[in-house]
């Protein structure tokens, strides 16, 4: 940080056992006691799909399921969620089969850069599970606190209304001429 | 096997109601099994081909590649190639790459404004344990920059700090927390200096300018870029002026707020070489910069783009902090990543540049447009940046989509110790249009006429050129400005609407890729190359350099290839991520990608499909001119049983050399003058836009509420309605935020003061307006399938539309952006009381009472639509060069008819006592002409 003083070193935290059901799985790791959720998610638990936008609550790229309820991580300690039922983005697929969510918001153009994608999916899912016939006006509420610098939150909120009609089952998935192909495989990281 | 075949699943057997894109279970005809179509008609190129509605003649003519077109994907609603890695949390951004090993890198900045960086003592930070390495400024002399002519950047500083936040030196360690205590263990002595913040300072001369560029250097003050354009004669086309306008407008700058922050991972392999992660928009250039810096060779390095968490123009520059890591990295001989803070996104910012603009416009007794006369005067913070370009944007890309008289700009570019601006959506177009479109609503409203009408009747034909010489090729203007009209229902709103409520219009013209490329001669080396390989599975893979930034680059190439081919998209993959396998690409800016690189795209998949069918011409003994290809198939023309399948004819055409490997390349045809600065704005194609947006006024708050947009953007062909719609919709809300809510706000003390989210506001969902995205085909002839645009363009209308908006709500005109409500409600006070009026809904708001002009515009326009038509058509080839309107011929240029037309780039000696604010630039002379010039 800028102009940043010395300050003389916190003596560092003591790192405690946590432990949650991440996406359904049981996960214990050593976490200092002052951890941000966010970060042990990201570090410890191996959740890269929640994202880090702005480490104070302002975008809405880190939210995450707890018990159902979504929130922000990256203002959440992560001892205060011990034991709770964390969904992130990565537990929203039912194995290689995307959610109705996911499905939609890939094929009404809800995703350009996608960075914020996972925040306004679990948003999203998490207004779904409790609503299954959202108004626009709910939609809006549900996904106020993420930002999306892309889209312009139209296509985003389409792909919420074309999921929650699956979710009501009026509607199979939306089935476009070109199926996009997924990258399982990005020539990726060399190591 | 059937039709239906199903490739074989994994494990998992479970049905999806919505079943597909399922791993391992894509819906395919079995290869060569001759696809689900074996049959297609020859049909009439002159014609929209049957599988788009057909029958109807093209709007604009016959395609080049029309002949190409077999239905596959261009033109379909085609979902981004790589949605799925982005929808399961699987696409990899800069912070999401974890090498083995790696430590954490932290970057020590400046907390001056302004300041000789005298000594910087390690010690102690060195000390800390866990801490593997710190580097300053020393380790890296070397200076680089986007721009070769402009390199002012150092990898941290070298003698001076010139912003707060700027680079001091930087430190790795085992964790974050090391690393930020390292960080403030570094001791800096500095001596500090008068900073300047003020752009109209900028322009005076001091003791210490910011950067010294010797002999080239102006006077001794912070001017970095200037210029001073002139085409025509003001002075007499001034007699006629019947109405005139005059705004000074004031923009604050805006950053692009992406959501992902700046983020990066060096690593130095067992063999040496540098493996840097970035997001870039750029990979080419910063890999150039990253040589320049480390002295290596280029060929030493391999730049690796991430995803791209949104990238506007934000992520272009090759930035310091990649350097950093690099160093760093080299160091300590073990990965190091470095991730910003949103605070540091907005210390790097390259955000749009803080402007002064002052425009005038005058229009004479026929509605005709005599003069643009702007002068704009931008702040470019701490470095160059794209500077050099946005100085001659600023003028030159207002000069379209109207036919001018005359056309007179100055500009000037200053640094400031503020963090430096660069290329933005839009890149330099846009606050010079908002000042454009609003003066002429101000025309309209002196002239009484409907201000669209008065632009109906101004228009450049297609295929015609500039008063800059730019070449204009396809044009949806007219039906753009058309289709806004009647879906706002315009014509029962505009002017009519109570007190509050207020509807208004605003057009665009943007380049469809620079016509120049940065670092080389357009004529030695291609724009972009497309490399395309096939092996024997058929499956084709793409190496392309393009940078998809979210935008849909990858998938626009894929779409092309796989038309080309008629293959089904799941056939086509695309490889662009490493500068390894890449051919190099210059990259996602100034709206190239589509236009360029899927051009070079269809290039080498014509070359493949040539193969192809000359192999199945042998295995069937038939010319290949009277083969078709079409779905995974070869046949006949006149007999469609005739054939053999996509993957025998690879096989054949393969026997010999393995896989089939073509290549493909782009480059713009010769255009533009001769003058000085004539490359700026060139562009192989332009798009254009028009926009109507409704707003509503809180006359008691100032509370501007945007509610409906109708947005009409001539994209050429829309590759992919899905994306560009997205882009349209997604520029609106970007600039909807600048005109209303965002801005860099910098104190008293020139202190950056929301370098965040929650201060910097950026439009949630429930500021959206309902956008009616309205896409305009013009098919550009040079285009791939047609295709211009659609990524820039869309932005700039909307600015002026709102303007022109509110002051149809509440009749009072604010030229001074973001339109917050402080400032609008003291201009609704300041008119109430010079008005004596007590409660703001009796606010006189302008009324249209149509004047005798407004029957000639419409005439005017109307002959003006048969004569567009026809040069779409290309039915009337004839040149057409601007002037005509006042009355010069087509076919000459007007300096050869016109005795007192001039072009200048430079202000004669009586010009220099009559030059607006950042004219004034010119009165000083370069370090080489003065007396004792240093």
């Amino acid at each position: 940080m800028v102009g940043e003083e010395h300050v003389s070193m916190i003596p560092s935290a003591t790192s405690k056992a946590w432990s949650a059901d991440v996406n359904g799985q049981f996960r214990e790791v050593l976490a200092p006691s002052n951890a941000i959720l966010l970060d042990v998610l990201r570090d410890k638990a191996g959740c890269l799909g929640v994202k880090r936008g702005c480490d104070m609550g302002t975008c809405g790229c880190c939210t995450v399921m707890i018990d159902g309820v979504p929130r922000l991580s990256c203002l959440t300690m992560a001892h205060e969620v011990n034991g709770c039922e964390i969904t992130t983005v990565e537990g929203l697929a039912n194995g290689s089969h995307l959610a109705p969510i996911q499905q939609c918001f890939a094929d009404h153009g809800g995703s350009q850069c996608g960075f914020c994608t996972p925040g306004f999916l679990v948003a999203s899912q998490a207004l779904l599970n409790n609503n299954p016939c959202p108004t626009e006006k709910e939609i809006a509420c549900a996904i106020e606190g993420n930002l999306c610098r892309c889209t312009g939150y139209q296509q985003i909120v389409q792909s919420i209304q074309a999921a929650a009609a699956i979710h009501r089952g009026e509607a199979d998935a939306v089935v476009s001429n070109n199926a996009a192909h997924s990258d399982p495989h990005p020539s990726g990281p060399e190591m | 096997m059937s039709k239906d075949y199903v490739q074989q699943a994994g494990m998992n057997k479970d049905v999806r109601v919505d079943g597909k894109r399922v791993a391992g279970k894509l819906r395919f005809n079995p290869p060569g099994s001759g696809g689900s179509r074996p049959e297609m008609a020859e049909r009439d190129l002159e014609f929209i081909p049957e599988l788009e509605g057909g029958n109807e003649p093209q709007p604009a003519g016959a395609h080049l590649h029309d002949g190409l077109r077999t239905g596959t994907t261009v033109g379909k609603r085609t979902p981004l190639v790589d949605a799925n890695a982005k929808v399961t949390g699987q696409a990899w951004y800069g912070d999401d790459i974890r090498l083995p090993n790696e430590i954490i890198g932290r970057i020590v900045r400046s907390p001056y404004h302004y300041a000789k960086v005298k000594s910087i003592d390690t010690t102690k930070a060195e000390e800390l344990p866990g801490v593997i390495a710190v580097s300053t400024g020393v380790d890296a002399p070397s200076k680089f920059g986007v721009l070769p002519v402009t390199k002012d950047e150092h990898a941290m500083a070298v003698e001076k700090v010139r912003h707060v936040g700027d680079l001091v030196a930087c430190v790795a360690a085992i964790d974050e927390e090391t690393a930020r205590q390292a960080a403030a263990l570094i001791e800096v002595e500095y001596e500090v200096l008068d900073a300047i913040h003020d752009p109209k300072k900028g322009l005076l001369d001091v003791d210490e300018p910011i950067h010294w560029r010797g002999p080239y250097h102006i006077g001794s003050t912070n001017v970095q870029k200037r210029v001073f354009q002139e085409f025509g004669d003001r002075e007499s086309l001034e007699d006629t002026t019947k109405a005139f306008h005059n705004g000074k407008w004031k923009f604050m700058g805006v950053n692009h707020g992406f959501t992902e922050p700046h983020a990066v991972v060096a690593h130095w392999d067992s063999n040496g070489r540098l493996q840097l992660y970035t997001p870039q928009q750029v990979p080419h250039y910063a890999h150039r910069a990253l040589a320049t810096v480390l002295e290596v060779p280029m060929h030493q390095i391999n730049v690796i783009r991430t995803y791209v968490g949104g990238g506007f123009g934000g992520k272009s520059d090759p930035f310091p902090h990649e350097m950093c890591a690099a160093i760093l990295a080299r160091k300590a001989g073990r990965p190091v990543r470095i991730t910003f803070d949103r605070e540091e996104v907005f210390w790097v910012n390259r955000g749009r540049h803080p402007s002064h603009i002052e425009v005038k416009i005058n229009a004479n007794d026929d509605a005709k447009i005599s003069g643009f006369e702007i002068d704009a005067l931008i702040d470019g913070g701490g470095f160059a940046s794209f500077g050099h370009v946005t100085s001659y944007y600023n003028g030159v890309l207002a000069t379209a989509p109207y036919e001018l008289g005359s056309f007179h700009y100055t500009g000037a570019r200053v640094w400031t110790n503020k963090p430096a601006s660069g290329a933005m959506r839009g890149h330099g177009a846009v606050n010079t249009r908002c000042a454009i479109e609003v003066g002429l609503d101000d025309i309209a409203e002196k002239l009484q006429v409907d201000p669209i009408d008065l632009r109906l009747a101004n228009l450049l034909p297609p295929h015609s050129k500039t008063i800059t010489g730019f070449r204009i090729t396809s044009n949806g203007m007219r039906q753009a400005l058309e289709r806004v009209r009647e879906g706002s229902n315009w014509d029962e709103k505009f002017r009519k609407l109570p007190v509050g409520k207020g509807i208004g219009i605003g057009c665009g013209f943007f380049i469809s890729g620079s016509g120049l490329p940065i670092h080389w001669d357009p004529h030695n080396f291609p724009h972009a190359t497309v490399h395309l390989q096939i092996d024997m599975d058929g499956g084709v893979t793409v190496h392309t350099g393009a940078a998809d930034i979210g935008q849909g680059s990858s998938t626009a190439v894929a779409q092309v290839v796989a038309e080309v081919l008629a293959l089904p998209l799941e056939m086509v993959h695309v490889r662009s991520h490493e500068s390894d396998t890449s051919p190099v690409d210059l990259g996602s800016y100034s709206s190239r990608v589509t236009f360029m690189n899927a051009n070079a795209a269809i290039g080498a998949a014509l070359e493949i499909r040539e193969k192809l069918l000359n192999a199945a011409g042998e295995m069937l003994d038939l010319p290949p001119e009277k083969l078709v290809l079409n779905d995974r198939r070869i046949y006949f023309k006149k007999d469609p049983t005739i054939g053999v399948s996509y993957l025998e004819a690879l096989h054949k055409s393969q026997e010999d050399i393995g896989a089939l490997i073509a290549s493909g390349a782009y480059r713009t045809p010769p255009m533009g003058g001769v003058h000085k600065g004539a490359a700026a704005g060139l562009a192989p194609a332009y798009s254009f836009s028009a926009y109507v947006a409704e707003v509503e006024v809180d006359v008691d708050t100032g509370l501007i509420k945007c509610t409906d947009v109708w947005a009409a953007h001539d994209c050429g062909k829309a590759l992919n309605p899905l994306a560009v719609e997205g882009q349209i919709i997604g520029s609106c809300h970007m600039g909807l935020g600048q005109v209303l809510s965002e801005q860099m706000v910098y104190g008293r003390t020139g202190h950056l003061q929301n370098p965040n989210f929650l201060e910097y506001k950026i439009p949630s969902v429930h500021e959206m307006p309902n956008v009616t995205p309205i896409i305009i085909e013009s098919c550009d002839p040079e285009g791939p399938f047609g295709a211009k645009e659609a990524g820039e363009g869309p932005l700039l209308p909307i600015l002026p539309a709102v303007v022109n908006a509110v002051y149809d709500a509440i009749g009072v005109r604010v030229n001074d952006l973001p339109l917050t409500p402080d400032k609008v409600w003291a201009a609704i006070n300041k008119k109430m009381k010079r008005e004596k009026i007590d409660d703001a809904r009796d606010l006189p708001v302008p009324r249209l009472d149509f004047s005798e002009l407004q029957k000639k515009l419409v005439k005017r326009s109307a002959e003006h639509k048969i004569r567009d038509a026809r040069r779409q058509r290309r039915e009337d080839e004839g040149p057409y060069l601007n002037g005509v309107l006042f009355g010069l011929d087509p076919t000459l240029p007007p300096e050869e008819q016109d005795e007192t037309w001039k072009i200048s780039v430079k202000p004669d000696s009586s010009q220099l006592d009559n030059l607006g604010l950042a004219g004034t630039a010119w009165t000083k002379k370069e370090q080489r002409h003065m007396e004792g010039g240093k």
